[in-house]
């Protein structure tokens, strides 16, 4: 399935996921002590540096992943407009990116197996409740239907518009949930049928 | 045992593939996706427990790396956003729903609406406004002002998890995990 | 105790009587199963695998309750779904072939390396890392099949292995399972490949009509189709 790790092969995918991880959240901590505005704009500027360092490619995929960002971006340009603290203004605004841009680094330079790896060692713990052959299970298991469902949801929407000239809309989700209750039976069924759950 | 693990599964795929259904866009031009509904009816459907559980996993996978959220987000940048609070709250909002809903005997689409409101709106929005809140620098005030516009979708989306639980209720009885099976399920579970 | 005994076997699901009074001793290496749509072939074959328990009567499986002794029953019964959408556990082909595997006890790198190994032997060497939503429908058949015969089991339970496979690939597969020692118990819809079986068992509704070998119930069956297919109307479809 589609990722967010970026095919742009950087030194930092070499690091284990959960050193990154772990100074991810030194950093983002650490991000939220800081009160000077030039200390941001600072990190900001060397963080834009270091993306760029990685390539033309790799940066704009950078960017991209920041769009979500703009409408509250948005809202906090107006907000600090209308009361006039516009330094107050940039300091958010820099500190939101700078938080979603570092996680975002850490995202695009691991892949999804190490990342789910790391969860299933930060998940030991709760191995009397939660055995970790079965939280792997479970993430396969999401991942193999992911698609099965997306591809129903889709041959519905296509008998749908086979036989009505509006669009399904909502009308997909009963369906889609009957079809995933559906397969979580017969999964059941196959994984009983080699050897159940553990 | 098998038939609990593959239902969590299949409700967090489930909540996932609702993100890519087509946006429904409100007369105001607010658009909005199926994803919250999926979570409401991970507790409507499958009960407090699984239900919280199947969100969770639906978190991991996202976080991990996988664009899942509605418009293709996804990574550990979706705890840092403005709308961490309510990626963060949703687990607790499918908790809610489902304890409601294995806690009332009201018929079952009247439960799953009351479930969803407290859930998938009054939980929902704590964590959401508390979330933005802190990413925005603002009050809890300000930020609610701001999460209100958020409020017509999620009233309608209220209405469509109370009418889908009935649906499934009725083409699926045994598969409403979080009501008492009145019918015999299939002998393994 | 050897072979597969069933004893006054009875299924009923919502309400409905599916399965009633079987009692049959199978102890034959080629078995098929024949009979109309909705007829109980596919409900036996989940009773003998063990996924369902009866309600009524018994089932046993060289010595053991499939349905109660799991680990027993991985051994002895493998089954291949008529729907191998229904079967598919993993996003990818390797994994989903080492999970049987693994749960028979090899370690994730063994069972990883035998499935290579499986792979390679039958040229397909490069579908390893291949996503199962990238397969087409007969492909998917083929990997569930092959997951079953790594596992080995004693007797496998096949429903209608060939639906989707194209006529070289049902060739391949045919020599294939000829060649296999274990216990094969097919359900089929083309005469031509359970003439081959030692016994042939016919469901009719839910009960059992005929019981031989090939050359006599065979043709009363293809007889007995003939004749309900040349009129109008189905006026019996189960159901
Ligand atoms: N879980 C269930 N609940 C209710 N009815 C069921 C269930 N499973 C099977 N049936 C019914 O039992 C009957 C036998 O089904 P089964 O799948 O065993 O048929 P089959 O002989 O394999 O048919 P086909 O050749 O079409 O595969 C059918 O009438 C079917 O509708
Ligand atoms: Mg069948």
């Amino acid at each position: 399935m589609l990722t967010l790790t970026s095919p742009v092969e950087t030194p930092l995918h070499r690091l284990p996921a959960g050193a990154k991880l772990a100074g991810l959240a030194v950093f983002t901590l650490g991000l939220f002590q800081i009160s000077n505005l030039w200390v941001l704009a600072g990190l900001a500027l060397a963080l834009a540096a270091l993306q760029l360092s990685f390539g033309r490619r790799f940066a704009s995929h950078a960017l991209r992943m920041l769009k979500p960002l703009w409408p509250f971006v948005l809202v906090l340009a107006l907000w600090h407009l209308w009361t006039g603290a516009l330094a107050d203004g940039a300091f958010l605004v820099l500190r939101m990116g700078l938080a979603v841009a570092a996680a975002n680094l850490v995202t695009m330079t691991t892949r999804l197996s190490d990342m789910l790896s790391v969860f299933e060692m930060l998940a030991r713990p709760l191995s009397p409740l939660l055995p970790p052959r079965r939280l792997a299970m479970a993430f396969a298991l999401v991942i193999r239907f992911i698609p099965n469902l997306a591809e129903r949801m889709a041959l519905l929407a296509q008998a749908h518009r086979a036989r009505s000239a509006r669009r399904p809309g909502w009308r997909l989700v009963v369906p889609a949930a009957l079809a995933a209750l559906d397969a979580a039976d017969q999964a059941a069924e196959a994984l009983r049928a080699r050897g159940g759950a553990d | 045992m098998e038939r609990s693990l593959t239902h969590i599964a299949l409700f967090a795929a489930l909540i996932a593939v609702l993100g890519l259904v087509p946006q429904i866009t409100l007369g105001a031009g607010v658009p909005i996706t199926a994803q919250t509904l999926g979570v409401m009816l991970c507790g409507t459907v499958l009960g407090a427990r699984r239900g919280a559980l199947a969100v969770l996993l639906f978190m991991a996978l996202v976080a991990a790396g996988l664009p899942l959220l509605s418009g293709g987000r996804g990574g550990i940048g979706v705890f840092t956003q403005p709308s961490a609070g309510y990626f963060i709250g949703f687990p607790f909002a499918a908790f809610v729903a489902g304890w409601v809903m294995e806690r009332t005997t009201l018929p079952v689409g009247i439960a799953a609406g009351a479930a969803s409101v407290i859930g998938g709106i009054a939980v929902l929005y704590i964590f959401g406004i508390s979330g933005m809140a802190i990413v925005l620098g603002k009050t809890l005030s300000e930020a609610a002002m701001l999460g209100m516009a958020f409020l017509p979708g999620d009233v309608i989306k209220v209405v469509l998890a109370g009418l889908v639980t009935q649906a499934i209720a009725q083409a699926r009885p045994g598969s409403l995990l979080s009501r008492p099976q009145t019918l015999p399920v299939s002998a393994f579970n | 105790m050897a072979g597969i005994t069933l004893r006054d076997l009875g299924y009923a699901a919502a309400g409905k009587v599916i399965l009633a009074g079987l009692n049959l001793q199978l102890d034959q290496r080629r078995i098929a199963i024949i009979g109309r749509n909705g007829s109980g072939k596919t409900t036996l074959l989940r009773l003998i695998a063990g996924l369902v328990a009866p309600s009524h009567g018994a089932v046993t499986v060289e010595g053991i309750d499939p349905y109660r002794d799991r680990k027993g029953a991985l051994q002895r019964i493998g089954i291949l779904f008529q729907n191998p959408e229904h079967q598919i556990l993993f996003p990818t082909v390797e994994e989903e072939l080492a999970f049987g595997l693994r749960q028979q006890g090899m370690t994730q790198k063994d069972a990883l390396r035998r499935t290579r190994d499986a792979l390679a032997a039958e040229g397909r060497a490069h579908w390893a890392q291949a996503s199962v939503s990238t397969l087409s429908g007969g492909q998917k058949q083929w990997l569930c099949l092959q997951a079953v015969l790594l596992m080995a089991p004693e007797t496998i339970l096949l429903d209608e292995p060939f639906s989707g496979l194209d006529l070289p690939a049902i060739a391949r597969v045919t020599r294939r399972l000829e060649a296999l020692p274990q216990r094969l118990i097919t359900i089929s819809h083309d005469p031509a490949s359970a003439a081959k079986a030692e016994r042939v068992i016919w469901l009719e509704a839910g009960r059992l009509h005929a019981d031989g070998p090939a050359d006599q119930v065979l043709p009363q069956f293809t007889a007995e189709m003939a004749r309900i297919g040349e009129a109008d109307a189905d006026a019996d479809l189960a159901g």
